[in-house]
């Protein structure tokens, strides 16, 4: 069973929320889960929770890096910060993976300063997973975007890149034989969105390995045309934040509109179980985190506001791409580049 | 010299040790979650009974060890299940080579017969009565050790016994406790009796508690550190170990059996060791002199690629210890004093809903 250190401090519910998302994953797989953090206030958490102490370790860290703190003096200056101890673990080879739901640009610096980019790689990239519209039965209801952040700005060739990362990462985690990869574009056609844009669609055009289905706008995202669609790490995280600003306003106006009018809220409460599917469809804790992909160690990234739920999936997604040997699939596929 | 001989404090006198176990879900996996469960339970063969991982091996450790250190070790289990599958048991405890002293069932049928249904479910009562019949017939310096589960009311029932056995509860106190759990008028006529016979000394060491359903450990704060919950029967071998009951050898054999026969892992033995160190089951000097002693055997993983995980584990709970304010009672077995009964059943048994729930742990 694959060993997955868990960064206990980062996180806007840490630690407790992260321990009680670890200890459910005890009792419900036999992942090795090590716990990086706090161990008097793990162990006090931990006591309060049905657990299985046979998949725990912890390794005891008083200091952590907060979510509004600047990631590069952060991780330049708090060597034993949770997310950092947790980082070294995995590249000394005491755990295979790990996940956080801490400060993101701290949690991408700390995989640039402790895991060696793969073989090849130019450059990593931070995914994101977003619901989107399900063509056929059976058909993944969550789709990856990358860079949602770790590269700012991206050439055509790191773009080509992150494409086929992306690509592996959904053969493996999603099970698609062969995802289809779009890039995300002001129009379809392959001449737009300027020069960068415009070649990797070219060189992503003539690789026969991938399922390439060209551009796609800011209104198929949510359509189920692309199961991997790439952008530079600027467009992305707009994309990601817009995407949950639309899911939190929609719960807000369907809030507000139920204390409005009594009409309103009966016919809410019509539409209750409808509601319920489309809440449970943008439900981020059952997909846990999103992974961040190029280095040979796997980092996934959680939600800042995870809960226990989201934390016990995480370390399930995190297991589910050693044993897939995700790595391994994206450094074949971008050595088949060269 | 073997690395395995490294024993614990030897114990001054040799008075014999009593080991009293509950059979469900603390010996058998016996599930009871449905009426069908419980009915093909009642049916079940010997050969198809399954044995909690790790049980068998630490009995006969703890007879072996006793032997060793020129002590009686006396086994009896005690169940609530009716006598009718006493011969699949007995046949199960010959299966698994046990060597038991004795075995008492509860006879449900009279209950029946009596039309006392309440009594049915009710095994407070029962376990005390039998309880202190048996320490009647013990020799009056014998130790004991029980062995429950986070089932039923196996902390409560066992913690009501040491007191009453350490003179800590005494009838004024004992009856209004029985009457709130609702233990029947016979029966609490019964353990009055028999309390005043056998109240003497202070004769329990530890209460186990196997925590089959995983029950929170805080939950067992109430009942102080004499009842110990255990999540494996590693970590009972270990606390064994460091009251002196067991030898090295005897909690390697025991995690051994894990390994080989219950798809254990050597990691996840050390695991366990260190959540027990965690929640001071066991002093981190005794877990440092067994750890080591586990390690050189291959009982324990040999050590990480970078760096010894067991010297990491051992240096964080050095250091948790020493941020600890108010450091819990670690072992040897702690004298404590009577507990708080009144605070044990508002939680187990809120107001008002005393009839239904059977004292089980919240």
């Amino acid at each position: 069973m694959p060993t997955i250190a868990i960064d206990a401090m980062g996180g806007d519910h840490a630690p407790g929320d992260i321990v009680r998302g670890v200890a459910r994953a005890s009792l419900e797989t036999d992942i090795e889960c090590l716990l990086v953090g706090d161990e008097r206030r793990i162990q006090e958490i931990l006591e309060t929770v049905p657990y299985n102490p046979e998949h725990i370790s912890i390794v005891d860290c008083r200091d952590a890096i907060g979510m509004d703190e600047d990631p590069h003096e952060a991780v330049k200056n708090r060597r034993d910060a949770s997310l950092l101890v947790a980082a070294r673990a995995v590249a000394e080879g005491r755990a295979d993976a790990m996940i956080s739901a801490g400060n993101t640009g701290a949690c991408v610096l700390a995989c640039a300063r402790h895991f060696r980019l793969l073989k090849g790689v130019r450059r990593a990239a931070l995914a994101g997973v977003y619901p989107r519209h399900t063509e056929y039965t059976g058909q993944d209801p969550l789709a990856l975007l990358l860079d949602v952040g770790a590269t700012i700005r991206c050439e055509s060739e790191e773009l080509v890149q992150f494409a086929l990362m992306g690509s592996a990462y959904a053969r493996r985690i999603s099970k698609v034989p062969s995802p289809r990869v779009a890039l995300l574009n002001m129009g379809v056609e392959g001449t737009k969105g300027g020069e960068t844009l415009v070649a990797a669609y070219r060189r992503l055009r003539r690789m026969p390995a991938l399922n390439f289905v060209g551009n796609v706008e800011g209104n198929d995202l949510a359509r189920g045309r692309a199961d991997v669609i790439v952008c530079e790490g600027l467009l992305g995280s707009v994309v990601l934040k817009l995407v949950e600003g639309i899911a939190d306003v929609f719960t807000d106006v369907v809030s507000a509109a139920a204390r409005r009018r009594l009409s309103w809220r009966i016919g809410l409460a019509l539409l209750a179980r409808g509601i319920e599917r489309l809440r449970r469809l943008t439900d981020y804790t059952q997909y846990g985190g999103a992974p961040i992909l190029g280095f040979e160690n796997l980092f996934i990234k959680c939600h800042g506001r995870s809960n226990a739920r989201a934390v016990a999936n995480a370390v399930k997604v995190a297991a589910k791409a050693v044993r897939d040997r995700v790595p391994a699939e994206i450094a074949e596929a971008v050595a088949a580049l060269r | 010299m073997s690395p395995l001989r490294v024993h614990g404090a030897p114990r001054p006198a040799l008075a014999p040790v009593i080991c009293r176990w509950d059979l469900d879900k603390t010996y058998l996996r016996s599930d009871f979650d449905s009426l069908r469960q419980l009915l093909r339970t009642a049916f079940e063969r010997a050969e198809d009974k399954v044995d909690v991982p790790g049980v068998a091996a630490l009995i006969k450790a703890i007879k072996k060890a006793a032997e060793r250190h020129g002590r009686a070790a006396l086994v009896y289990f005690i169940s609530a299940s009716p006598p009718q599958i006493g011969k699949a048991i007995r046949e199960k405890l010959a299966l698994d080579g046990i060597p038991y002293d004795g075995i008492v069932f509860k006879d449900q049928l009279a209950q029946l017969k009596r039309g006392k249904l309440r009594n049915l479910r009710e095994h407070v009562g029962f376990k005390l009565v039998e309880l202190l019949r048996g320490r009647l017939d013990a020799p009056a310096e014998a130790r004991e050790l029980l062995f429950g589960d986070d089932w039923e009311s196996d902390p409560l029932i066992y913690s009501l016994y040491a007191d009453v056995l350490a003179r800590r509860l005494g009838a004024d106190r004992l009856l209004p406790i029985l009457r709130r759990i609702g233990v029947d008028a016979r029966l609490i006529d019964q353990v009055v009796a028999l309390a005043a016979q056998v109240a003497g000394p202070d004769a329990v060491e530890r209460i186990f508690i196997n925590l089959e359903r995983r029950t929170p450990t805080a939950t067992f704060r109430l009942f102080g550190p004499r009842v110990v919950p255990t999540f494996n029967y590693f970590q009972t071998a270990v606390v064994l170990g460091a009251d002196g009951h067991l030898d090295v050898e005897d909690i390697a054999a025991v995690g051994r059996t894990l390994v080989e026969r219950s798809g254990y892992t050597a990691r996840r033995l050390e695991n366990s060791l260190g959540d027990l160190v965690r929640r001071a089951g066991v002093s981190l000097r005794a877990a440092e002199r067994m750890g080591a002693a586990l390690h050189a055997a291959g009982v324990l993983p040999a050590g990480a690629p970078a760096r010894s995980r067991w010297q990491g584990m051992r240096d964080a709970i050095r250091r948790l210890r020493r941020r600890r304010k108010a450091p819990r009672p670690p072992a040897p077995p702690p004298t404590v004093a009577a507990l708080d009964y009144e605070a044990i059943l508002d939680r187990l048994r809120p107001p008002g809903r005393e009839p239904s729930i059977e004292g089980r742990p919240a």
